[in-house]
């Protein structure tokens, strides 16, 4: 993701390779499990609101906090996103063969709403029970993390998601601490170069590789599932259906037609169209003759009282002023001062001059 | 769990005088009354008193200038749509960056349509940029449509001066005034200090009536086709049969609201002063957005820096406590408030916001709660953010640094 906070974003150096048949059969137990509801009311599971709950009120068993030099550390988001992991996992180090290390205790700290903090909590507890070593951790899916919330509403599957996108970033991160070849592993890890795209979700810095993967892992068939799972076009939504948009996406992806795009009429503009009456000045000299009148016969009268005025614009033969200094708090002379400068620009400027006080 | 209701800008409780005035016309007179019988006649009147009752009470207007319609939504399309088909040969509309959706998308349709709209900006406390909006008035604006009070912070414009600049630069400029948050808690004198303004809308549910009836005052002399076509109701201004019931229920409630003002407005704003002293004095790094410009009395709009509003909604709903956040999670776009956007409210707290909005029927206990706890469900949040060092009980490093970036970082159209 693009942007400019501290927290670095990982999810284009992660990578599955030889795991990716695995999350593409994810999407379609989804419709099963996922609660499905409103976006604004909470449809949340007990199970997801209990862990929520548990977490804030730092219950024994949560996983509240960061593990001090992690053997694996991965992070999602951002704040400006709206939500933000940060993921840490402690392994117990095999003397021999570190592809048998084991992960012991997982920790997070999570900026986000009560699904991404339950989701956290949740992927936490998965990889604590599993006993996992971190390249049988890499199976672990966004749909696991739902499976184990009893759901998740449509809207919030992208919670689901940060959860899985940090862990790969956290295993990614041992394996280099650890001397791992993940490409040994048929792991693939040249994704990051891929991803550096096009730019097709500029809210939240979503390229072209990225997302078009995602459709294929995730199976996303739809730009409400795309926004669900990983909030691409979800903000802005001007790219849902631009050339080279999300709907080109998953019609390149899916192999249908891209549609044809038939051109809005733009209707005449009223400024264009519009006819400038006939002055004698140019704009520009008028402004300025404005200005002078202004400045030689109305600002030293309203000095002497301590005011002054500002010229906020000129239209036609419209001119607006601002008072300032004890101009501003004289209600009772405004009408006056406003007779004032406009008589004294209608004398010296041209006749049809108004004056309107802002 | 008893509930303690603070989103009263989101909709309100129906005062049990509005559920009196309402009932006659439910089970027992429930004639049309576009019918010609005597039975319909009592419906018929109730039609006209509340027409005439809350054509004075909002300065003495005409009753004729009064349409009901069924929310404030549909006042507000009602408002453009209508003035836009009246005048075919203008396509210039000024607005603000922070209008209510029911102006804020319909001016975005517009501009897709090929309407030319500016959107006036606001200031860091949600002010509007007077001198700006001078600048994008044009002679031949088609329509200037500005909200009176607005829904998420309160913050008040100063319509009364608004509509006069844009009466004075042309006077068949139409002025609209989206007053569906001030109806009720403001002092609206249609005559008066309003005299400039053509066209006004509010709804019944704002102010304690129920939901699904609105009103939109036009002007006598205000250029605006109907938005609904059909029968002839309304004087052919508005079709579709009377919501009688309701119809009534709203004139009582403004009726209320304009005799409990004055008591209402001390009491509701000593309780959201307290609230907002209190807050700000318990928890650190708090913003009240608009907390400097002239605001509503009853709402209190803050963001929290480093945590996410939804989960101190859901945290704060376990006490019966229902409040409202800008956030991105509660807002239905994975984007957070445009008002707040607008306000460039720092997006270190943007996502973080909770709004507070107060009734006549607001307690003291209630606030007491609130008070109570508040505080501590932003400390849990706080404890699992990672912007958030719990040891030291401060920001991080880090994210002390991002406060220093005021706007979101991501430039969006």
């Amino acid at each position: 993701m693009r942007d400019n906070s501290k927290l670095k974003t990982q999810h284009s150096k992660l990578m599955y390779g030889a795991f990716g048949h695995i999350r593409s059969a994810i999407m379609p137990r989804a419709p099963r499990l996922v609660v499905r509801g409103g976006l604004m009311t909470w449809n949340y599971s007990k199970k997801t609101t209990d862990l929520f709950m548990a977490a804030v009120q730092g219950r024994p068993g949560t996983h509240l906090g960061e593990i001090e030099d992690a053997d694996g550390f991965g992070e999602h988001g951002s704040i400006a996103c709206g939500d933000a992991l940060r993921f840490s996992f402690r392994v117990d180090r095999d003397a021999d063969d570190p592809l048998k290390d084991r992960i012991t205790e997982a920790r997070y700290l999570t900026f986000g709403c009560t699904s991404a903090i339950a989701a956290s909590e949740a992927l936490c507890s998965i990889i604590e029970e599993g006993d996992f070593t971190p390249i049988e951790a890499l199976k672990i899916t966004n749909q696991d993390i739902v499976d184990y919330l009893e759901g998740l509403p449509q809207a919030k599957i992208h919670c689901s998601v940060m959860g899985a996108e940090a862990l790969e970033a956290a295993i990614f991160n041992w394996a280099q601490k650890r001397g791992v070849d993940l490409a040994e592993l048929g792991i693939d890890i040249s994704r990051e170069e891929q991803e550096e795209g096009r730019l097709v979700c500029t809210c939240f810095g979503l390229t072209e590789p990225y997302i078009e993967r995602k459709i294929k892992e995730l199976e996303l068939k739809s730009i409400s599932e795309i926004t669900n799972a990983i909030k691409a076009g979800g903000a802005c939504m001007s790219c849902h259906h631009t050339p080279g948009g999300l709907q080109d996406l998953l019609n390149k992806v899916w192999g249908k037609q891209p549609a044809t795009f038939k051109e809005l009429p733009v209707l005449p503009m009223a400024r264009e169209a519009r006819a400038q009456p006939p002055r004698e000045m140019s704009p520009f000299k008028f402004a300025k003759l404005v200005e002078t009148v202004l400045d030689e016969h109305v600002r030293p009268q309203l000095a002497r009282d301590g005011g002054d005025l500002e010229i906020v614009d000129i239209k036609d033969q419209v001119v607006y002023v601002g008072m300032k200094g004890a101009c501003s708090d004289c209600i009772g002379s405004n009408r006056t001062i406003k007779m004032m400068v406009e008589q004294a620009l209608k004398d010296r400027v041209d006749e049809r001059i108004r004056v309107v006080q802002v | 769990m008893a509930v303690i209701y603070l989103d009263n800008n989101a909709t309100t409780r129906v005062a049990s005088e509005v559920v009196e005035a309402i009932t006659p016309f439910l089970a027992g007179e429930y004639f049309n009354p576009s019918s010609m019988y005597e039975a319909a006649r009592g419906p018929a009147d109730a039609i006209d008193a509340a027409r005439k009752t809350i054509a004075r009470l909002l300065g003495k207007a005409r009753p004729d200038e009064i349409l009901f319609t069924s929310c404030a939504t549909e006042s507000n399309n009602t408002a453009v749509f209508g003035t836009i088909a009246a005048n075919p040969e203008r396509r210039h509309v000024v607005t603000t960056a922070v209008e209510h959706p029911a102006i804020f998308e319909v001016c975005k349709d517009l501009e897709r349509r090929g309407f030319e709209i500016d959107f006036i900006p606001v200031d860091t406390q949600g002010r509007l940029d007077i001198g700006e909006f001078v600048r994008a008035l044009r002679p031949d604006t088609l329509l200037v449509s500005v909200m009176h009070a607005n829904n998420e912070t309160g913050v008040i414009f100063p319509v009364e001066e608004l509509s006069r600049i844009t009466k004075e630069t042309n006077p068949s400029i139409v002025f609209h005034t989206d007053a569906t948050q001030s109806v009720g808690k403001l002092a609206i004198d249609l005559r008066g200090s309003f005299k400039h303004v053509d066209l006004l809308s509010f709804s019944g549910h704002k102010l304690h009536a129920p939901k699904g009836i609105g009103a939109l005052y036009i002007r006598r002399g205000t250029r605006c086709r109907p938005f609904l076509l059909g029968g002839h109701q309304e004087d052919g201004r508005r079709a579709g049969t009377e919501n009688v019931a309701f119809i009534a229920g709203l004139a009582r409630a403004l009726e209320l609201a304009t005799e409990s003002h004055d008591a209402d407005v001390a009491r509701i704003t000593a309780l959201r002063d307290r609230l907002q002293r209190e807050l700000v004095e318990r928890i650190p790094y708090l913003e009240v957005n608009g907390g400097d410009a002239p605001r509503l009395d009853n709402t209190l709009n803050i963001a929290c820096h480093f945590i996410e509003g939804e989960g101190i909604l859901y945290q704060l709903s376990e006490h019966g406590i229902c409040a409202s956040s800008g956030s991105a999670c509660t807002s239905g776009s994975l984007e957070p408030s445009h008002v707040l956007r607008a306000m460039k409210v720092p997006f270190t707290a943007v996502h973080g916001s909770v709004r507070f909005s107060l009734s006549r029927y607001t307690t003291d206990q209630e606030i007491d709660t609130v008070i109570k706890v508040f505080p501590n469900i932003v400390a849990s949040l706080r404890r699992l953010s990672p912007y958030w060092d719990s040891e030291r009980d401060a920001p991080t490093p880090e994210a002390l640094e991002m406060l220093e970036q005021t706007e979101m970082p991501e430039a969006r159209a």
